[in-house]
């Protein structure tokens, strides 16, 4: 079967679960920002106990293959009493990682910041929570919109990991399987997906830059 | 530009140490209202840590410091409160990258203050142009010169009102032909009996402009005259030293 016959066959389907991808991809990139600033703020809060759970949760969770974390949500937290849909387990898993690569994004973005902006703006008499939300994160925001945009990207590929559970409808990847237990695709299949995959990162790319330039701080 | 007699700012017996070095050891400096006052003296005597201590940028070793009597607040929102009444200006200006020049100087007032948006924009724009920067308020602080950073800069600590401005080194950082449109803004200051208290090697600013010049060295304050009595009789061996080398070319 060609790549062709795929989508004339399953074209409807693959629609579907391009959808699928990109709703999960929004979530878990949103939801990881979300939680990697407030990660973050405890990483560079004046309390200690804060920024010692803030750096241990990064290490965890930057250096758990998110396969493994999955296999866990799965099939352990049931004996813990906490029945979760796959989809679910899935996107919890997906954001816990990407705010740990969030935060060691936001933390290079604060770095660059610079001690100075912050003595100036203690001297103004901003308090603390002052300080993070009006000079600290939109900084950071605004100086890491190039490693954000990778990690975009690459939390698109890690939706991929939902072909290991079932999904209805599937993400790109489990559309494969879909595909293939159903006629006699072969690798046509992973090339339509594998071509959506392609296109959905080079338009993040190319956003990506365009933002960058736009939103970039001049120093 | 008689001082009054009420000291706003007191140090007593203020020591600090970094590791093993003393950098402040036993300072006693009192600054009252309406006076300049200079601090002077080479590199790594400790004038810019004591600049810094005043509104707790640093923190000491022990002594007191005392602002209108009181001393000063350790943490939260009493020393938030207390900074919003001294001004700062650094010598790398350290305006904020991302906001625009006007809205560098009504963070403060808006966020701090509570003073509504309009009436913040409109103070700000009487106070750039009074330093002379007012062409300059919808650009972002990179497209600005150095001296012009530095007035934004100085116009930023003027709209919070401070009751006293702190400079550490304003001028140290910019090319020479800035320096004087920084002086010049400091000048018109100290005329309308700004209490300030200033670290600097702008001899010249320190002689015309001050009431008191301090001199450090190692930490401690080694004289503490009036600018004609200092740099005409300076007293001890260490300032004679000090100001043999600066102008000896």
């Amino acid at each position: 079967m060609g790549v062709g016959e795929v989508v004339a066959e399953f074209g409807g389907v693959y629609v579907q679960s391009l959808l699928s991808t990109w709703l999960m991809t929004i979530v878990c990139f949103l939801g990881g920002l979300a939680l990697g600033v407030l990660i973050t703020v405890m990483r560079v809060s004046p309390i200690k106990p804060l920024r010692v759970v803030g750096d241990f949760y990064v290490q965890v969770f930057r250096n758990i293959p998110t396969i493994s974390l999955l296999v866990i949500f799965v099939y352990a937290l049931p004996y813990l009493g906490l029945l979760l849909e796959y989809r679910a387990c899935l996107i919890v898993c997906i954001i816990l990682v990407v705010s740990s690569f969030a935060s060691e994004n936001f933390m290079s973005g604060i770095n660059a910041i610079g001690v100075g902006q912050i003595e100036a703006a203690r001297s103004v008499g901003l308090s603390f929570v002052q300080i993070v939300r009006l000079i600290v994160i939109p900084q950071a925001l605004r100086t890491t919109v190039l490693p954000m945009t990778n990690l975009l990207i690459a939390t698109l590929l890690t939706t991929a990991m939902g072909s290991q559970v079932p999904l209805t409808p599937p993400e790109l990847t489990g559309m494969v399987n879909y595909v293939n237990a159903r006629s006699v695709a072969g690798i046509s299949a992973f090339v339509v997906s594998a071509i959506c995959y392609a296109g959905t990162a080079l338009v993040i790319g190319f956003l990506g830059n365009k933002l960058d330039k736009k939103v970039r701080i001049v120093r | 530009m008689a001082a009054s007699d009420t000291a706003i700012i007191q140090m007593h017996h203020v020591d600090k140490h970094y590791g093993q070095l003393h950098v402040l050891q036993d300072i006693n400096l009192d600054v009252h209202k309406g006076e300049v006052v200079v601090l002077i003296g080479p590199s790594g005597s400790g004038k810019s840590t004591l600049c810094r201590t005043i509104n707790r940028l640093e923190t000491i070793d022990s002594g007191e410091i005392l602002f209108e009597g009181k001393p000063l607040p350790q943490e939260g929102k009493e020393l938030a409160a207390y900074r919003a009444e001294i001004g700062m200006v650094f010598q790398s200006f350290n305006l904020f990258a991302h906001k625009s020049i006007l809205d560098n100087v009504t963070l403060g007032p808006r966020e701090v203050l509570k003073t509504p948006k309009d009436v913040a924009e409109k103070e700000a724009m009487e106070l750039l142009e009074r330093v002379g920067v007012a062409e300059q308020a919808h650009k972002v602080p990179a497209q600005l010169s150095g001296g012009q950073q530095q007035r934004v800069a100085i116009a930023r600590s003027l709209a919070m009102h401070p009751k006293a401005m702190l400079f550490d080194e304003p001028t140290s950082a910019l090319d020479p032909e800035m320096i004087n449109e920084v002086l010049e803004v400091m000048v018109e200051l100290a005329r309308e009996g700004m209490t300030m208290v200033v670290v600097t090697h702008e001899m010249n600013f320190a002689r015309r402009v001050s009431n008191r010049v301090v001199f450090m060295a190692d930490g401690q304050i080694m004289e503490e005259a009036s600018p004609d009595e200092f740099f005409d009789h300076p007293k001890t061996d260490r300032a004679k030293d000090f100001l043999d080398s600066i102008r000896g070319h």
